[in-house]
């Protein structure tokens, strides 16, 4: 191809009239050719002089600049704009998805932490079994000592239940995350979690911290003395 | 293929990662975006930098571009919207002056006059095109300057010029690029070793 019908498919693809294939060409000549971006620019300054438009340039930087801000954003991006856009629609998809598997690792791990648990608060609620009361026979049969008997020899006496039972303050096994780091994270992550699902698990913690020891606590004694 | 077309071929490839065909498409539309921002601001350099934002907003929304709409209305709509919220912005946040500035009526009015247009040189150097151009444009022949005055002044499409001169398409393609030529032959010749210092101006 000529140069001047290089320059003449320019003139005319600078007036929307080169059919859309030669078009095609040329754009990617102009992307590399110095010479017919500036002459672009030139045939722009020449029309906007027959418009009597203001602020006429033979040549304007702005694709450069546009260019240049283009690369920069990229640069400190690391990933191009229209890349970024491209993917764009993914990203909510992989956030709800990762926020579901946490929420169904966390409903797990409450799970499973209230059926290894369980069997302790079974065992823990059971009567306690307290240490068989000395038999008559075996005590002093003095008056003071009867006196001093202890109520729950006197309930055995009477053939009334043997005792009354409260569970007693036994130490609860250690669990592997500790109640009150688990709630926080389940509200941490409640935004992925089912409402209901979430309260159940809450529910779960509440009650399993209830059950839970105080540290503090006196011990409560194994037999109601009242009667 | 219409010109729209060969904007969404272009569109298309800078979907798939070629950033050259973006530095066409801003090359094709630079000058009519900066056309079209200066009819909310009047200084130039402050629609480039409009115009700039709106190339810059464009290029990250393509990938969501469809071609439901020619790209140039697309684009156009982009820089519009830009420009409007520049204006806003520009609006909400004025330029503070210096209260004794204020008192200086000429002062005043000398800030006012180069918001509004450019540098001094800037403005000698639009003058200097202006007159080169005109007086290329005086010593056209006749067909060649109707041609290119109909194209450019009045908007006609080859077509129409043809229908208005009563000859061929290419006839026309040909007369608007000879004129074209000639004018910025006349350019080049004023402009010698000027167009550097028109770019720095610029």
């Amino acid at each position: 191809m000529s140069k001047e019908e290089l320059e003449s498919q320019l003139s005319a693809m600078f007036d929307d009239e080169l059919p859309g294939e030669e078009c095609e060409l040329l754009a990617r000549r102009l992307a590399r050719d110095e010479q017919l971006r500036e002459r672009w620019g030139r045939y722009a300054a020449i029309g906007a002089c027959i418009r009597g438009e203001p602020g006429v340039r033979l040549q304007t930087t702005l694709a450069g600049k546009v260019s240049a801000a283009l690369k920069q954003e990229s640069a400190q991006n690391g990933v191009p704009a229209t890349d970024r856009h491209r993917h764009g629609w993914v990203r909510p998809w992989v956030t709800s998805l990762a926020g579901l598997a946490s929420a169904a690792a966390v409903a797990a791990v409450a799970i499973l932490w209230m059926r290894s648990e369980a069997p302790a608060l079974v065992a823990h609620n059971a009567p306690v079994q307290n240490p068989p009361a000395p038999s008559l026979q075996s005590l002093p049969a003095t008056a003071p000592q009867l006196a001093a008997v202890s109520p729950a020899v006197r309930v055995h006496q009477s053939h009334e239940p043997d005792s009354y039972v409260t569970p007693a303050a036994v130490a609860q096994a250690p669990s592997l995350v500790p109640p009150t780091e688990l709630a926080n994270y389940i509200v941490a992550h409640s935004a992925y979690s089912g409402p209901l699902m979430r309260r159940n698990a809450l529910s779960a913690l509440v009650a399993g911290d209830s059950a839970a020891p105080q540290v503090n606590a006196q011990p409560i004694p194994a037999v109601v003395t009242g009667k | 293929m219409t010109a729209d077309a060969s904007d969404l071929s272009l569109v298309q490839r800078v979907q798939r990662g070629d950033k050259g065909a973006f530095d066409v498409l801003v090359l094709k539309y630079q000058h009519k975006v900066v056309k079209l921002v200066m009819r909310y601001v009047r200084n130039p350099a402050e629609a480039e930098d409009i115009a700039q934002d709106a190339f810059i907003k464009a290029y990250r929304a393509l990938p969501q571009f469809r071609g439901d709409s020619a790209f140039y209305t697309w684009l156009y709509r982009i820089a519009i919207n830009t420009a409007k919220n520049a204006v806003v912005a520009r609006d909400r946040n004025p330029v503070d002056f210096d209260l004794d500035m204020t008192n200086n009526d000429e002062s005043y009015e000398m800030q006012g006059r180069l918001k509004d247009s450019e540098t001094p040189e800037a403005l000698v150097l639009t003058d200097e095109i202006r007159t080169t151009v005109n007086a290329a444009i005086a010593n056209l022949p006749d067909d060649l300057r109707t041609a290119i005055v109909l194209r450019e002044l009045e908007g006609l499409s080859y077509e129409e010029i043809a229908a208005t001169m009563d000859c061929p398409v290419g006839t026309v393609r040909s007369r608007i690029f000879r004129a074209r030529e000639a004018i910025d032959s006349r350019l080049r010749e004023v402009f010698e070793g000027g167009l550097g210092r028109a770019e720095e101006i610029g």
